[in-house]
């Protein structure tokens, strides 16, 4: 009873954070569960892909009806992300642990850094209040949205350079298949800066990606087993309410100050991760 | 490649509009059951902490009817992770039928990925 419920509120906080601040559940699920409830690190990844497709299905939705998101681009490019995810779930269960706890961490230093950089660059810059969808919805790529907030955006027209943007995808899909991502810190900077198209939608896009891509290695876990339906429950549930009550919340929180306290949490959740990279602990 | 345009004037509007529903009814469906599920499951003295059962498909109908938590879990975290090969289902017909054939075909390709996840899940396993 208290550990389940321990779960839902640590999945709640998750998701309101991650919902503040235009972030995946998956880069706080994993350490979460890892961490706070020493689950093998494997089954941590396999519970947050399923938590990454709940928030980004929502969100999804959303962003079609609004026609911020390009089914044609999106579609597009989750055929290789699919791709992508599924060499990755593969390649997960023939990683050593450790090896992923150490890809984790370092993950997990770049989004600190990327947070950082973009607060000291633009410190006026609150999280894009388009990436926190109205009906609850957790936006994965708002980091990413950050690391290219200075690039100007694209006027409408086509898309560019499609083959380095399905390499990139192919990327992001085994990135989020290995540590239980979203992969929009891969898609966003992809879509935007190498293909041209406006932040706005390559962060809608990202969005609608993300629930085939995580689903595609989410399948791979779940039938060899690696899916723990106890532990992904709570978590699931929990990640789903705080989305909710964090799209609720925004505008009324100060994200200037959360964000900074989130970059500490990163940096601290990287210094553990790392420690089990080496130890094994 | 200009056959993927950024203008939102080109887009579908009806087929995203039949996505977003496809995706908004089964993410809340699917965390229906998983909710429905985790209270049964916390009401009989369970823990995240014990280990899962796996998924079987075979006694999965039988075990609902009866009221097993973890069927009642399972069926919700199929659904999550269906919902978007769900999505991409509706978007092959929608795009079949509006004579979008490059983009159906795209659909249908994904769909053969998410297949072949299947079969690579179902071997190695």
């Amino acid at each position: 009873m208290d550990v389940a419920l321990l779960m839902v509120v640590g999945g709640v906080a998750a998701g309101v954070f991650g919902s503040l601040l235009g972030l995946g559940g998956g880069l706080l699920i994993v350490p979460l569960l890892t961490i706070g409830f020493n689950l093998p690190l494997r089954e941590a990844v396999a519970v947050s892909l399923v938590c990454v497709i709940v928030t980004s299905s929502a969100a999804a939705g959303v962003y079609l009806e609004r026609r911020q998101a390009n089914l044609r681009l999106g579609m597009t490019l989750e055929l290789f992300t699919a791709m992508g995810a599924i060499a990755g779930g593969l390649v997960a269960f023939l990683l050593d642990e450790r090896v992923l706890a150490g890809l984790f961490a370092a993950v997990l230093v770049y989004v600190a850094l990327t947070m950082a950089r973009g607060q000291r660059a633009a410190p006026d810059v609150e999280a894009p209040t388009d990436a926190l969808a109205e009906d609850g919805s957790l936006p994965d790529p708002g980091v990413a949205d950050r690391h290219v907030r200075a690039a100007p955006d694209h006027p409408m027209g086509a898309v560019e350079r499609l083959p380095a943007g399905l390499a990139g995808s192919v990327l992001a899909g085994i990135v989020s298949a290995l540590l239980g991502v979203g992969g929009g810190i891969v898609k966003v900077p992809v879509m935007h800066l190498v293909m041209g198209v406006p932040l706005r939608i390559a962060t809608a896009t990202s969005n609608l990606m993300i629930g085939i891509t995580a689903s595609a290695s989410a399948i791979v876990y779940l039938l060899r087993g690696g899916i723990d339906v106890y532990a992904a429950a709570p978590t699931a549930v929990g990640v789903f309410l705080g989305a909710t009550i964090g799209a609720r919340l925004a505008g009324r929180v100060h994200v200037r100050l959360l964000r900074l306290l989130f970059v500490a949490v990163l940096l601290f959740t990287a210094f553990e991760m790392a420690q089990r990279a080496v130890t094994g602990a | 490649m200009s056959w993927i345009s950024l203008d939102p004037g080109e887009s579908r509007g009806g087929l995203e509009s039949a996505l977003a529903r496809v995706l908004a009814i089964g993410t809340y469906a699917s965390m229906a059951l998983v909710a429905i599920g985790l209270v049964l499951f916390v009401a009989g003295g369970g823990s995240p902490l014990d280990a899962g059962p796996p998924l079987s498909l075979a006694t999965l109908g039988a075990d609902l009817l009866a009221g097993r938590p973890a069927d009642f879990l399972w069926l919700g975290i199929l659904g999550v992770v269906g919902t978007p090969a769900l999505r991409v289902t509706g978007a092959l017909i929608g795009f079949w039928r509006g004579g979008e054939r490059r983009m159906a075909l795209i659909a249908l390709l994904i769909l053969v990925v998410v297949g072949v996840g299947v079969v690579a899940g179902l071997v190695t396993g």
